[in-house]
């Protein structure tokens, strides 16, 4: 039905999807070889890109990624096996399963490390709010947040963290609607950190705590790389 | 510190990808998902449709990310071209079973085809800023929406002339004038 002309800007109607299936294929079989065809291809994808703002997203089904994932995948999900660290990382942050487990064990943690009280932790000001920073794997602790207003906190550890040669450790918090983790800057292993928030928001319940492992001097983009060693949540205390 | 979708490097998500990151991906998945399922859904009409077009793009940008050339294009403009062509050659294979959105079908018959609608022209007004948007603009009303209706909905050039009650010979020219001006619109 559509005989094309020699006017006609093939690869912009290519990119419109106006050419029938034959012409189509055939397209599709030149741009591996045909260096122009691909340029004026990439031309008109590019330049019709803004349209695609015209639609309004649509809300994603909460089963689509985990269905990218086991076409991809398939044996991430249950061994584990071969699963990158920065994979993991970016999972957990996502995983509502995880965080599930996690919320009651740091809540019952933190309940309990305020009842006791902290060696070393100032007596003077009442905690505002508290975070339990555990391993991922087996929910160990090994860090504690305590902020007595909501622009200022306190990191304690309590053990010293072992690091490779060349690693750092980095402190991280992400609240329920930022973007994405926000560095609050690198930690020594076994040693207190006082932290300004100047510039974020206050402290809310239930904001997102995490120490990565990350080169030497930190994080090259701005955002955890590395695997997450220590990870919990804001708790307010009464 | 923050990264919005503006300032995201989709190109260092990419080469990530390659490098067998899956976090690249679904970093990806996060900031572009809702959109790209939205462009699919506008083309195919079926949601379950839509997902799988969704599905099988991100099976094939992880895949195929180490092919990615940088110097072709963005690597936001490929991934979407990855979901508009899965999309359209679902369409082409397989017949549309729903119609198009009512809103968007105007009383062509009606107003006869001396007042061509335009059933973009309200989008377009309330849209964004930019070049495009600027030559888009400057084109015919019909142009404009034949090339619109290809591009958003997936719409064959017999579909067009349907929709905008319009001789078949008739749109093919928009289509060809109308590419043919952007372009100038756009050097």
């Amino acid at each position: 039905m559509s005989d094309l002309q020699p006017k006609d800007d093939v690869a912009g109607l290519y990119v419109l999807g106006l050419l029938d299936a034959p012409q189509r294929a055939a397209v599709e079989r030149n741009l591996e070889h045909d260096a122009g065809l691909r340029a004026r291809v990439a031309y008109w994808e590019e330049r019709l890109l803004p349209l695609t703002k015209m639609v309004e997203p649509e809300p994603l089904p909460p089963a689509l990624w985990a269905r990218i994932e086991r076409s991809l995948w398939p044996a991430a999900r249950t061994a584990g096996a071969g699963v990158s660290d920065v994979s993991l990382a970016g999972r957990l942050w996502d995983s509502l399963a995880f965080w599930r487990t996690l919320a009651a064990t740091g809540f019952a943690a933190a309940m309990l490390l305020a009842v006791v009280g902290l060696p070393g932790a100032q007596k003077a000001a009442e905690p505002k709010f508290m975070v339990v920073l555990v391993a991922p794997e087996d929910k160990a602790p090994g860090w504690v947040v305590q902020a007595s207003t909501t622009q200022s906190l306190k990191l304690i550890p309590l053990g010293v963290t072992e690091i490779p040669q060349a690693k750092a450790l980095q402190f991280w918090t992400k609240g329920k609607d930022w973007k994405g983790p926000v560095s609050l800057g690198l930690v020594q292993p076994g040693r207190p950190l006082d932290v300004q928030l100047k510039e974020l928001p206050p402290l809310e319940h239930n904001q997102l705590f995490e120490i990565t492992l990350e080169p030497e001097y930190g994080s090259p983009i701005g955002k955890p790389t590395g695997p997450i060693l220590y990870i919990g949540r804001a708790v307010k205390v009464m | 510190m923050t990264r919005s979708m503006d300032e995201f490097d989709y190109e260092a998500a990419l080469s990530a990808c390659a490098a067998g990151e899956r976090a690249a991906l679904h970093r990806i998945y996060q900031l572009e998902g809702a959109r790209l399922l939205a462009v699919a859904l506008r083309i195919v009409r079926r949601r379950d449709i839509a997902e799988d077009v969704v599905h099988d793009a991100f099976v094939r940008v992880w895949e195929k990310a180490a092919s990615f050339d940088a110097t072709r294009g963005s690597g936001r403009g490929w991934i979407y071209s990855i979901v508009r062509h899965g999309a359209l050659n679902h369409i082409r294979d397989h017949a549309r079973e729903t119609p198009a959105d009512e809103s968007l079908i105007d009383q062509a018959g009606q107003d006869g085809a001396a007042s061509v609608p335009d059933p973009y022209e309200q989008v377009l007004l309330a849209s964004e800023s930019g070049l495009l948007y600027d030559c888009l603009g400057r084109l015919d009303g019909p142009k404009r929406s034949s090339i619109l209706l290809a591009y958003l909905e997936g719409c064959t050039h017999s579909e067009i002339a349907e929709r905008l009650a319009t001789p078949l010979g008739t749109v093919k020219a928009w289509i060809r004038r109308g590419l043919q001006s952007l372009k100038e619109c756009m050097a």
